[in-house]
């Protein structure tokens, strides 16, 4: 491990997040803000920054996979404290709550504290979809789309931070193909602001809704999400980008490059949209009674079972009105979340696909005891190591959901609030069910649950491993 | 440039590992599971899982918008079938193909002549045997190469402790090797490899580097403190390709040569096609038959079994055996530095030389002949000036070359000069230039001009 070299990386990403604070400043001085929070931020990060990479000069640059852990955990950790100094230098949150909205932000969960949004200076508005907007593509591969320096052993940090199994290249180079990335990634941001102003909304609440809605984030502008619009147009807009920011953005590159048909061909993209329409027509059967007009219904199940599967968290109504049924269905899609090189949270599509498939063979062995059954995805034989992987990945994370909602509990909340506040954390969803359902937020929890579900954030979206091996006593030996 | 390379394994994947340090763009095509996760995790490379003799695959990898094609498999028929592919169908303008056997390589070239682009196949145990026969004419040397049609003689040596080398300045070579000149390219001590001035000076323990006019080697050697002995009388242990061949090439230039080869079969065989030569069966490791065939009157060694460590004991057991100088075929790379330091005289690694070759055919511009020294650390390239290059003009000195660059020579009709900082590059100059790799990319624009 190189430890020295680490800590100059992430000198250079304190000044990159520095840097990226002079937008919300710019915003700030045009809106006629106060300019101080952004102004103390920046500067803390930036002297922080500038000490970290002066004191840490060093020859020799290389990066191996344990250095890509270390960077990468400490990058999250070190951006959320800096994205939580305009709250609290604000005054609008205390420092507990800074720091959970900011790690909330930039993992793109959108669980909120602020109860009242509408009163914020729009400024800190714009930061705090921007940083949801940053940490959807990612702040390290933003780096690596930017800082020449990472260029050498990089490809550990994409790893560490790209969600799903196995990280794709698009191009042969990292830098390219981190630039490709995110260039889609903007693309699709311009795309959907300029349509939401189409449908009528004014250029900042379009653009801060764009950015939450292709990180999978879910903040919002207003207190009653983007329901409050009470626009049919803007939800359809909304509802199409989340299915984009839920689908692998590797895919979106083939489509854009006319590989169309290694796309249609796409496991993952399939069963991801079966899941999809699943939920849709199991909510829709439950829903059918309910009354209300058919495009109503049809538009608020479609919407919510996206918003939730993506991890998005956008709330269009107030689904714990809804039947239970239909409720029990949301959490469960909290299982699944968006596909592996996605924007969303969850576990991925792509390891429950491996999962079943795994699953299925274990069966067969039973039934055949001398059979060789390879587990196949798209007819390459997926090594042992990905599929053990996959299985440790799951019990980690249902592990973790359990033990934070055991937090959430013994904190004197119902079962409900427990596990939903838990599964939302834990896979960047946003809203719960019960004490943080659709139309409330997660104020009212003690500082040590709020400590507790933003490190679930953080671990949900490194994917768990990329922090759990810090907490390993072998890692930090040598 | 966009680099498709087809198989992972050794020349494979160091290659890969070249090219993307010139910041080329590279896909490399694997079919090993294991293998393609090592390469995706070492190289800032696209891997691409599959076998690179399915058009499909190098379809997938991107054949089509590729500029150069290396197929570097471990099988001839599979790097025939690739470069073949990659030249009728893809009309990729390079195409590297990697063969040993020699009915191949004719086979290949037979066709490759109808076909579009250029071609160039590369035969790892040639090259090997080139490198043999080079370094056998100069006692004491770890490393020999020719530039400038053959007019200037690169060549390493260890600096040994008390010869007059010993804390001699740069700059003093000059007084002592005043016409034809004799220049210090490249210096490696201890872990540094650098390109040294004026003001560093040698030391014991050292390699160096020296470019020096072949007339005027024996000064040199002299000076070193190697004597050469009165006959020549190799051994060679292994009656593989390359042994057979160096056999083959020695007893041509009426040399003494002894082979010992362990394997019954194959020792009959090779004795069935040599003429002169003693072909002994015993395992390159049997002291006392090395003895009895008078090991420590040898000028030199060679270890060329198909076996990489058997190759290293036997060339350590030659040198402590008596004989001059001891070469070991490793391909190893972890095994090639080791080695050296262990005290055999040179390491040839036959895939390592394939790589050279390689990364030499697709090299931009009017490179002649390239070649990296000490485990790629300082590269060497002879490069045709042409009008418009940034060389010409200004004299050396105030050319603003790239830091650690140095022209060593420069070839002028049919003269070598060997230039000072006055010097002036003109159109149609041979240049010899000598940069350490990380700023080797740098120095390829600079060359290219325009």
């Amino acid at each position: 491990m190189n430890r020295r070299f680490d800590l100059h990386v992430l000198g250079w990403l304190l000044l990159l997040t520095s840097a990226l604070l002079l937008v919300p400043l710019a915003f700030a001085i045009a809106f006629h803000d106060a300019p101080g929070p952004f102004l103390g931020a920046l500067l803390l990060a930036a002297l922080a920054g500038g000490g970290l990479v002066f004191m840490t000069r060093t020859r020799e640059r290389g990066l191996r996979a344990r250095d890509g852990f270390l960077v990468v955990s400490g990058a999250w950790l070190i951006t959320s404290v800096v994205g939580a100094l305009p709250y609290l230098l604000a005054g609008v949150l205390g420092p507990v709550d800074a720091l959970f909205e900011s790690v909330s932000g930039f993992t793109t969960t959108g669980s909120t504290v602020i109860a009242d949004v509408t009163g914020l200076p729009r400024s800190l508005l714009l930061w705090r979809a921007m940083t949801q907007w940053l940490g959807g593509m990612g702040i390290i591969l933003f780096s690596i789309a930017i800082l020449p320096l990472l260029g050498i052993g990089g490809m550990q940090l994409f790893k560490a931070e790209v969600p799903g199994p196995v990280a794709d290249k698009v191009r042969p180079r990292l830098a390219a193909t981190a630039r490709t990335l995110w260039g889609l990634y903007v693309g699709f941001t311009v795309a959907q602001w300029v349509l939401l102003m189409l449908c009528g909304l004014d250029w900042f609440e379009a653009l801060c809704h764009a950015f939450t809605t292709l990180a999978t984030g879910g903040f919002s502008t207003r207190n009653g999400s983007v329901g409050e619009f009470g626009s049919p147009a803007v939800e359809w807009v909304v509802i199409v980008f989340m299915l984009v920011a839920g689908i692998n953005f590797v895919l979106h590159y083939k489509l854009l490059v006319g590989r169309w048909r290694d796309v249609l061909r796409d496991v993952e993209l399939r069963y991801f949209l079966a899941v999809v329409s699943t939920a849709v027509a199991l909510l829709l059967v439950v829903l059918w009674d309910s009354g209300g007009n058919v495009h109503e219904t049809v538009r608020a199940a479609v919407f919510q079972a996206v918003s939730i599967i993506t991890t998005t968290g956008y709330v269009s109504a107030d689904f714990e009105r809804w039947p239970h049924a239909a409720q029990f269905f949301l959490v469960a899609l909290m299982f699944f979340g968006g596909m592996s090189g996605s924007t969303g949270g969850g576990p991925k599509s792509l390891r429950i696909v491996l999962a079943l498939r795994s699953l299925r063979a274990t069966v067969h062995r039973f039934i055949h005891p001398h059979a060789v059954v390879p587990v196949k995805y798209h007819g390459q034989v997926v090594g042992d190591e990905v599929l053990s992987g996959v299985t440790a990945f799951l019990t980690a994370y249902a592990l973790l959901a359990g033990a934070a909602a055991a937090v959430v509990a013994a904190a004197g909340y119902d079962f409900t609030t427990a596990v939903s506040a838990a599964l939302t954390a834990i896979g960047n969803v946003g809203p719960g069910l019960g004490a943080v359902g659709a139309m409330d937020n997660f104020a009212h929890f003690p500082a040590l649950v709020k400590l507790v579900l933003s490190a679930c954030m953080l671990l949900g979206r490194l994917e768990i491993f990329t922090i759990l091996v810090l907490c390993s006593r072998q890692f930090w030996k040598h | 440039m966009r680099a498709l390379v087809v198989g992972g394994g050794l020349v494979g994947s160091t290659l890969a590992a070249r090219l993307a340090r010139d910041q080329h763009d590279v896909v490399i095509v694997e079919s090993d599971r294991e293998r393609l996760q090592g390469l995706a995790e070492d190289l800032d490379v696209q891997v691409v899982p599959g076998n690179g003799t399915s058009v499909e695959v190098l379809r997938s990898a991107g054949i089509g918008e590729c500029d150069a094609l290396f197929a570097c498999t471990a099988s001839d028929e599979a790097n025939m079938v690739v470069a073949l592919v990659g030249s009728a169908l893809f009309k990729v303008p390079r195409v590297v193909a990697r063969l040993r056997d020699r009915e191949h390589e004719a086979s290949f070239r037979a066709i490759a002549q109808q076909l579009p682009g250029e071609h160039v196949c590369i035969n790892p145990d040639q090259a090997a045997v080139e490198k043999i026969m080079s370094l056998l004419p100069v006692p004491g040397a770890t490393d020999v190469m020719t530039f400038l049609d053959g007019r200037l003689i690169i060549a390493g040596f260890p600096i040994p402790t008390g010869s007059d080398f010993e804390g001699l300045l740069l700059s003093h070579l000059r007084l002592l090797f005043p016409s034809p000149p004799v220049l210090a390219v490249a210096i490696r001590r201890g872990d540094q490899s650098f390109v040294p001035h004026g003001e560093d000076e040698f030391r014991a323990g050292d390699l160096a580097y020296f470019a020096v006019d072949p007339r005027e080697l024996e000064n040199v050697l002299k000076l070193l403190g190697v004597r050469r002995g009165s006959e020549e009388r190799v051994m060679i242990a292994g009656a593989s390709r390359i042994g057979l061949e160096v056999a083959h090439r020695l007893e041509a230039a009426n040399v003494d040569v002894t082979l010992f080869e362990d394997d019954v079969r194959v020792a009959e065989e090779a004795a069935a096609q040599l003429k002169r030569t003693v072909v002994v069966r015993a395992l390159a490791t049997d002291r006392e038959v090395l003895e009895e065939e008078g090991i420590q009157r040898a000028s030199a060694f060679i270890a060329c079994t198909d076996d990489n460590s058997l190759n290293v004991m036997a060339a350590l057991l030659a040198r402590r055996l008596g004989a001059a100088r001891a070469f070991s075929l490793v391909d190893n790379p972890a095994l090639t530095r080791l080695v050296g330091e262990l005290g055999i005289d040179a390491v040839i690694s036959p895939r390592l030389l394939t790589v050279g070759l390689a990364v030499q055919f697709v090299r931009r511009g009017r490179v002649r002949a390239a070649a990296a020294l000490m485990e790629d650390l300082v590269e060497l390239m002879e490069i045709e000036v042409e009008s418009g290059s940034r060389l010409v003009g200004p004299p050396l000195a105030q050319l603003g070359l790239p830091r650690g660059t140095l022209v060593a020579a420069l070839l002028r009709g049919r003269s070598v000069i060997v230039p000072g900082g006055a010097e002036r590059i003109l159109v149609g100059d041979r240049a010899l230039l000598i940069t350490t790799t990380s700023r080797a990319g740098e120095l390829d624009d600079f060359v290219g001009g325009k």
